[in-house]
């Protein structure tokens, strides 16, 4: 017990000693943050999701719907059931709704929009009035044939592009524990004979291993807390779910990461080589699983890929629970498949693991 | 004194077709300080590894007070203390802190500052190990092997890399271990750490063990013969027939005799130049070193 809290803490201290340690954890992401939030911030008031739900409204409805398409800031998804459009409103998904009546009911269109979202909502619902006035205005024979009736609704919350954000960036920052820190360090370790100094004592080699991956945990823990703070206080960033959940994922992931790590550092003969192979690994893998963007960008061919990574899963869960509120339950399928890879990584690590 | 405390018979390691060690033994008493001496490649840190236990022999048993290392190696290593030859610490933690470290490791732990002063490393206790000279290091990785106060220390060339300062001071420090009870097995390729700090030497060649005794006796034994030098300046005798003489190599009118009674061939000499039959300047007398017992047993000298 000793030697495995005596190795946590040492290797605490030697972790923060290092500065590149400190950038690569803590800097790196934070100016990733920052640089990606600058660039692609403001881009989710720029195009509005529209939700449209036709009711039977015929030719109107559908000189709305073509009419709707031609603006360039509208996205109009078409729906078939209004509740469901309703609930995607209320989790942030569609910036309004609209919702044509059969033509003979002789009620007018229907147009929801989020009340927490204010200035997304107000600015489509602008745009949206002077598209239905320019439209009225052609139908000149006919004044007021489009009449809309807006409702506010209590959504979830405003889904701020920081929120999104931030989930990513701290799994990313776990996967780049594993991946480019014990690949490192372990290869390192066993390069410069260290790891047979600890074989040349009594100790257990779990103990020791053991000791290595809570080290990471732990430092994992703290840089998280440290991104955390600032992504509150300096981008505004919120996180909505369980704190204690948000933190027990990332000790998860890290366990998964620091296997693969471990994995990696036993095919590698070099500190070198094994950060090359982690970094070949790494860097893809933070830009196809949705780490800054929602993985809907990439082309339809590479979801399947996408989806059998195990940084997917990760950030998807992170994202619900701490960005969303969402809870874990439907994720949990994913952080199974995740765990699938940990395991086979360390059982991978075990069967190769050299000392010297 | 005289109880065995390291019992090796027979060990033996190959390496596909190479064998690294060949069925070596040898047993070393309690108190003593006990060297293998070999040039590099000789198979003596594979020998020390496998006593250890951090490597597994091929064949043979290595039992270490009392513990056959095959069947228990954490509790030989727990009554031993090992310095491994170039095998590095973490960068960034100070000397106390690594000492602490790997004292948690062991079974039983003295305190730090105990080791510490004892290497005389307190300037450096709260120095980075990345900011060490090699020599502090060395000393470091000594009192590594001292933290939990072994009754058996294994030192792994301990001095290779060293100016000749940093040696004497570390020859020292080993010399003292005799002193407090402790054994000593150490390897080394420096026939003048063998001869002055060793009891008894192992002079070890391509896996082999091919002498074993007192530095003494191996002179004795391997190269009885003691160099008688001289610069001649003027005339000649017949050298190979002064008395003792066995060898003569004449080079650039530096004249090298080796000689089985020194007295009388010195004596021989002096007469010769009385009787001015030869001039000459800067005799020497040199007894015969290690090296030279190394090069009468393998044909080769160590440093080759």
């Amino acid at each position: 017990m000793k030697a495995f809290v005596t190795t946590i803490i040492m290797g605490f201290r030697h972790y923060f000693r290092d500065r590149s340690s400190v950038f690569w954890g803590i800097a790196f992401p934070l100016i990733l943050m920052a640089l990606i939030g600058l660039a692609f911030g403001r881009s989710d008031s720029l195009t509005f999701s529209v939700g449209f739900v036709d009711q039977g409204g015929g030719p109107l409805s559908q000189g709305l719907h073509s009419g709707l398409e031609e603006v360039p800031v509208f996205r109009v998804i078409d729906e078939t059931d209004q509740a469901q459009a309703l609930e995607a409103l209320r989790k942030g998904r569609r910036t309004l709704v609209i919702v044509v009546p059969p033509i003979t009911s002789g009620q007018p269109v229907q147009v929801f929009f989020d009340q927490a979202r204010v200035q997304d909502s107000q600015t489509a619902l602008v745009i949206l009035e002077r598209f239905v006035a320019e439209a009225n205005l052609r139908l000149s024979g006919a004044p007021q044939v489009v009449r809309i009736h807006t409702t506010g609704l209590k959504g979830q919350r405003r889904l701020r592009f920081f929120d999104f954000l931030l989930p990513g960036i701290l799994a990313m920052t776990v996967m780049q524990t594993g991946l480019l820190g014990v690949t490192y360090v372990v290869a390192g370790y066993r390069q410069r004979l260290i790891l047979k100094r600890i074989l040349a004592t009594p100790v257990h080699p779990l103990v020791f291993l053991g000791g290595l991956v809570g080290r990471y945990a732990l430092t994992n823990l703290v840089q998280i807390a440290i991104i955390v703070a600032v992504a509150l206080t300096v981008f505004n960033a919120t996180i909505v779910g369980n704190p204690l959940v948000v933190a027990g994922l990332m000790i998860y992931g890290t366990f998964v990461f620091v296997g693969i790590g471990f994995a990696i550092s036993t095919i590698s003969r070099t500190a070198e080589s094994a950060n090359l192979l982690g970094s070949a690994i790494h860097f893809p893998m933070m830009f196809l699983s949705g780490t800054f963007w929602p993985r809907e960008f990439m082309p339809e061919f590479m979801q399947p890929v996408i989806g059998s990574l195990p940084l997917t899963p990760l950030i998807e869960a992170m994202r619900a629970v701490a960005a969303r509120g969402d809870a874990l339950g439907p994720y949990l399928p994913g952080l199974a498949y995740l765990g699938a890879w940990g395991a086979a990584a360390f059982a991978l690590a075990a069967s190769r693991f050299r000392w010297e | 004194m005289g109880q065995v405390i390291v019992d090796v018979q027979n060990l033996f390691k190959r390496y596909g077709a190479i064998t690294a060690v060949d069925r070596v033994s040898f047993q070393v008493d309690r108190g003593e300080i006990f060297g293998i001496l070999g040039p590099n490649g000789a198979g003596k840190t594979t020998t020390l590894e496998m006593i250890e236990g951090l490597r597994v022999p091929d064949g043979g048993t290595a039992v270490v007070d009392g513990i056959d290392v095959r069947r228990d190696p954490r509790g030989v290593r727990a009554r031993i203390g090992v310095q491994l030859q170039e095998a590095a610490f973490f960068d960034r933690l100070t000397v106390e802190e690594t000492l602490q470290l790997f004292g948690s490791y062991q079974r039983t732990m003295v305190a730090p500052e105990t080791v510490i002063d004892r290497l005389q490393l307190q300037d450096k206790r709260r120095s980075w190990v990345m900011n060490l000279s090699g020599g502090q290091r060395q000393r470091l990785s000594i009192a590594v092997a001292l933290i939990n106060d072994p009754r058996i220390v294994f030192l792994d060339e301990p001095t290779t890399g060293l100016d000749p300062q940093a040696r004497r001071n570390l020859w020292e420090v080993i010399a003292s271990f005799r002193g407090e009870g402790r054994t000593v097995v150490l390897t080394t390729h420096y026939m003048e750490e063998a001869q002055r700090l060793c009891d008894r030497v192992a002079i070890m060649d391509h896996g082999r063990i091919v002498a074993l005794d007192t530095p003494r006796t191996l002179i004795r034994t391997h190269a009885p013969r003691t160099t008688v030098a001289l610069t001649v300046l003027e005339g000649e005798v017949g050298y190979a027939s002064l008395p003792g003489v066995r060898h003569v190599e004449v080079a650039n009118g530096e004249v090298v005799l080796s000689s089985t009674d020194p007295m009388q061939t010195v004596y021989a000499l002096m007469e010769s130049s009385r009787a001015g039959q030869i001039g000459f300047h800067q005799l020497r007398v040199e007894d015969a070193t290690l090296e030279d017992v190394f090069l009468h047993l393998t044909g080769r000298r160590l440093r080759e």
